[in-house]
């Protein structure tokens, strides 16, 4: 039968190009993540240099100065902020938790379907559709914005990623922990309670940890909600600055000064969000190493 | 154990003596080498894997590699199309020649050398394509475009790997939709449509059912009279069956663990008349 | 349900032994308290819809299927609303962010899972997801301060001076435009499209590579023949989950897009989405009807991003499925 033969003269020709079209390619790749990371060298930088420069412990303990009038800080907000992740946290961690136990213990059942279901629809919900809710759920109908209703729509956005978080880490455990305490005699939630979520704590923290840096971070659905005070209040009550709210306020403003204080405002909260970021996928693959090291 | 027996060069020995009665099996003159395996020594990192094997591979003849898990009878194997590359930090000392030319000279065209050397793995692995896709990849890559062409390439080649009869009506096909074995001869196809001198096959009859292993071993007589073939096998049977030259590797000690070749020799040789104690240990199924 | 004790003896016993009855009967409560709050995700997710949709009522009945194509929004003097002037404004800053994000997003999930060494893809894949770390807010004001004045805004010139001609890139060129905001929202879906990416090249089994190795193909003819056509649908959801953020994203967008309700097909020119017309307007909703205009176009984007977020998650969903299928043949 007459077959076509790979000629290696006329191929080595053909290999050449082939070599030349991987090798582009291949720096092409190698220029993309390069491409990927200015970005964020250059927010960086920006950011460190124009915050640090109007960055002094005045931010944290003095009051906000009328525009155009400088000096004064943004204490305000850094307490709203604390108050209303700290609101968001006390909802969404105890409820993510649980949740987080309830799927692990239901990997097939149709109940658990749909819970995870529901978790990816509000993990989904933009930032800004959650604010209308949450003005519709709660500042409506008292009248008024508050910060517990920062505090409540920060913990709807916050929720999803405990529970996703917690459900990894607690699926990380090995089985035989569950099923030694199981044997002997203990019963179910001490279990989980006692054995699995200590061996899990690491896990649930950095989930917190990943939801904190996400609520600290949400300007959009403060508008509705906690609004802004330019005055110090802890009062559950009553409207409440918070960090980025402040940085979008002051950022469109015409105020040299008041720009000066959102670059500030954003080096605080870009240290505040990496620390967290950087430090929490530290610790699971740390856990991660443990525990598979451990698995052996 | 004769230090020297790792550096002795490969000899032939006369086996009339032996009575045996498959003539073809007994060369009376030496065979034509294609792959020449020189002091190569492997190191994964500090790890020396393998140490300093010197192995004449025939050309057109079916070369087994033997040894207990572990020996590096799969490392070596892989040595031979340079699929070790792919491992992070090797490092390859001595030489293998194919045809004359070394194939880790510096320069050389590994791209060349896998397409000379072809390989089939343990478990099937076949693309998430149809039949004629899987069969036309290598090709394709060389530039054989026209249907024509590459029709008479597929059909070629499944009818050389056995499997024409049974797939020249599903070509379309996904070719996950094969049996195990009838996989396994899919990629056998795919790895002779590119038309290699020499054949790998690392245990590719271990993931098979009998009637499955039966056909690839009963392929391989085949194909041996186009090709050059070496196979690694922990099933001694399958060896003294199928090959015609033999290879017996182990680790040299339990701490270094570096593999050793520890004789070769026509198959018949190695499985009834060793000339090494641990052959004979092994082949006897005294351990390993 | 053990009932070993009647009521007379167990209100004689210690509370240490009632605590270790607790102890033991306690798994009942526990299964309860899960439950519960595994049921608070679903009417949570329930009432996000529902409280949508019944506060865009007096929109929805007033304007019906005309609110997706009117280009009237007029809540000053007719009273009367359009949204797709913020649709097509999505529309076209999430094309603009896709166009950036896919090649660059798949190009780094490529070097990251097939090319780079271990001690190098950890941390530069932390990098990259660091970009998703930064809040909207930040991205925004860096936005307006310095990546257009110093990229955007001479790109734009120069788009428009060598360009010009062609609708999309005609001028006037101001600051805040819908380019601005389609590559801002590029850098933050960015780290999305490419971490996604790379967990579906990761959960392509090693065997696939090794078999198109072993035929002679190069790394790129590898990736791009094997590896690429494997995963597509994964690929494909990396691209869709992208889309979905880019879709809501609201403050950076809102920053630097200019907020105007400008529809030409420049690119240049400063234009409105629907998630910064909500940011922009919703404290100004006077009346009822403006309100619940607002809230239907929030309506919108929530139906919008879950349907994104669902394709999205089936078609990921595949790849690992095929994985499965292949070992088991």
């Amino acid at each position: 039968m007459n077959r076509v033969m790979i000629n290696p003269k006329v191929h080595s020709l053909h290999n050449y190009r082939r070599k030349t079209t991987n090798m582009i390619m291949l720096v092409l790749a190698g220029v993309s993540t390069v491409i990927a990371i200015v970005p964020l060298v250059w927010i960086l930088f920006y950011v460190i240099i124009k915050g640090a420069a109007a960055l002094s412990w005045d931010f944290f303990t003095k009051l906000p100065t009328p525009a155009g009038v400088p000096g004064g800080g943004l204490a305000n907000a850094v307490v709203g902020s604390v108050i209303t992740v700290g609101i968001g946290v006390i909802i969404a961690a105890p409820v993510g938790v649980l949740a987080a136990f309830y799927l692990l213990s239901s990997q097939t059942k149709p109940f658990g379907q749909v819970v995870r279901f529901a978790t990816d629809v509000i993990a989904g919900v933009p930032s800004i559709v959650m604010g209308i809710f949450a003005y519709t759920l709660i500042v409506l109908p008292q009248g008024h914005f508050s910060a517990l209703a920062g505090g409540i729509v920060l913990a709807f956005i916050m929720l999803p990623i405990i529970v996703r978080t917690t459900e990894e880490m607690l699926k990380l455990v090995p089985n035989s922990l569950r099923e030694g305490s199981l044997a002997l005699g203990a019963t179910e939630w001490r279990s989980s309670f006692s054995i699995i979520l200590p061996a899990a704590f690491n896990g649930v923290l950095t989930g917190l940890m990943l939801a904190i840096a996400r609520g600290a971070g949400e300007a959009a659905p403060m508008l509705f909600t906690a609004f802004g005070n330019p005055f110090m209040s802890v009062s559950l009550n009553e409207p409440i600055a918070t960090l980025p709210q402040t940085i979008f306020v002051y950022a469109i403003s015409p105020y040299k000064d008041w720009q000066a204080k959102a670059w500030a405002t954003a080096l605080v909260l870009i240290v505040l969000v990496f620390s967290l970021n950087i430090l929490s996928r530290v610790i699971i693959w740390w856990r991660a190493r443990q525990l598979g090291s451990g698995n052996r | 154990m004769d230090k020297d027996q790792f550096n002795k060069p490969v000899v032939l020995p006369k086996l009339a003596s032996l009575g045996l009665t498959h003539s073809d099996l007994i060369p009376s003159v030496e065979p034509d080498i294609k792959i020449k395996i020189r002091n190569l020594s492997l190191y994964y990192g500090k790890f020396k894997a393998l140490g300093d094997i010197t192995i004449d591979i025939p050309k057109n003849k079916i070369t087994a590699i033997i040894g207990p898990s572990g020996c590096g009878k799969s490392t070596l194997l892989r040595s031979l199309n340079r699929m070790n590359d792919l491992v992070p930090n090797t490092h390859i000392d001595g030489q293998i020649i194919l045809d004359g030319e070394n194939i880790y000279a510096p320069g050389f065209d590994v791209v060349d050398v896998r397409r000379r050397v072809g390989m089939v793995f343990q478990r099937p692995n076949p693309f998430p394509k149809s039949i004629y896709e899987n069969v036309t990849y290598g090709p394709r890559l060389y530039g054989l475009r026209k249907r024509s062409e590459l029709d008479g390439i597929v059909e070629h080649s499944l009818k050389q790997a056995a499997l024409w009869d049974e797939v020249k009506d599903k070509l379309n096909q996904s070719g996950m939709t094969l049996s195990g074995g009838q996989q396994q001869r899919l990629c056998i196809a795919r790895a002779l449509a590119v038309q290699p001198e020499v054949i790998l096959m690392d245990e590719p009859a271990s993931a098979l059912d009998p009637v499955a292993t039966l056909k690839i071993e009963e392929l391989m007589q085949s194909l041996k009279e186009s090709y050059t073939i070496v196979i690694v096998t922990h099933n001694m049977q399958q060896a003294a069956r199928v090959s015609d030259f033999t290879a017996f590797m182990m680790i040299d000690n339990p701490q270094t663990r570096t593999g050793k070749l520890v004789e070769f020799n026509v198959t018949p040789q190695i499985f009834t008349n060793p000339q090494n104690k641990q052959t004979e240990d092994y082949v006897t199924g005294r351990f390993g | 349900m053990d009932n070993e004790f009647n009521i007379q003896e167990q209100t004689s016993l210690s509370l240490s032994t009632r605590l270790a009855l607790f102890w033991r009967h306690g798994d009942q409560l526990f299964k309860a308290i899960i439950i519960i709050a595994a049921a608070l995700i679903i009417v949570l997710g329930t009432a996000i819809g529902y409280e949508l949709w019944i506060n865009s009522e007096l929109s929805r009945k007033a304007f019906g299927l005309s609110f997706l194509f009117s280009t009237r929004w007029d809540p000053a003097i007719d009273r009367m609303f359009g949204a797709f002037p913020f649709i097509q404004g999505t529309l076209v800053t999430s094309f603009i962010a896709l166009l950036f994000a896919v090649p660059i997003g798949l190009g780094v999930a490529i070097f990251l899972a097939e090319l780079a060494p271990t001690w190098l893809s950890r941390p530069l894949g932390l990098l990259v997801e660091l970009l998703a770390a930064v809040p909207s807010v930040v991205y925004g004001f860096w936005g307006l301060f310095a990546f257009i004045p110093f990229l955007v805004r001479p790109l734009s010139e120069s788009l428009n001076q060598h360009l010009g001609f062609l609708p999309i890139f005609q001028g006037p060129v101001f600051g805040p435009s819908r380019l601005a905001a389609g590559l801002i929202l590029a850098i933050m879906i960015l780290p999305t499209i490419s971490a996604v990416s790379r967990d579906v090249f990761r959960a392509i089994p090693v065997t696939q590579r090794e078999a198109s190795l072993a035929l002679g193909a190069t790394r790129w003819e590898t990736i791009s023949q094997v590896l690429v056509p494997y995963g597509l649908s994964g690929l494909l959801g990396a691209v869709i989950l992208g889309l979905g953020r880019a879709l809501g994203e609201t403050i950076a967008v809102t920053m630097v897009i200019g907020n105007n309700l400008d529809i030409s097909s420049s690119v240049l020119h400063p234009g409105y989405t629907m998630a910064s017309i909500i940011a922009n307007e919703f404290t100004e909703a006077t009346y009822d009807l403006y309100l619940h205009a607002l809230i239907e176009v929030a309506l919108i984007l929530f139906i919008v991003t879950l349907g994104m977020n669902m394709i999205a998650r089936l078609l990921v969903w595949r790849v690992s499925g095929k994985t499965k299928h292949e070992a088991r043949a």
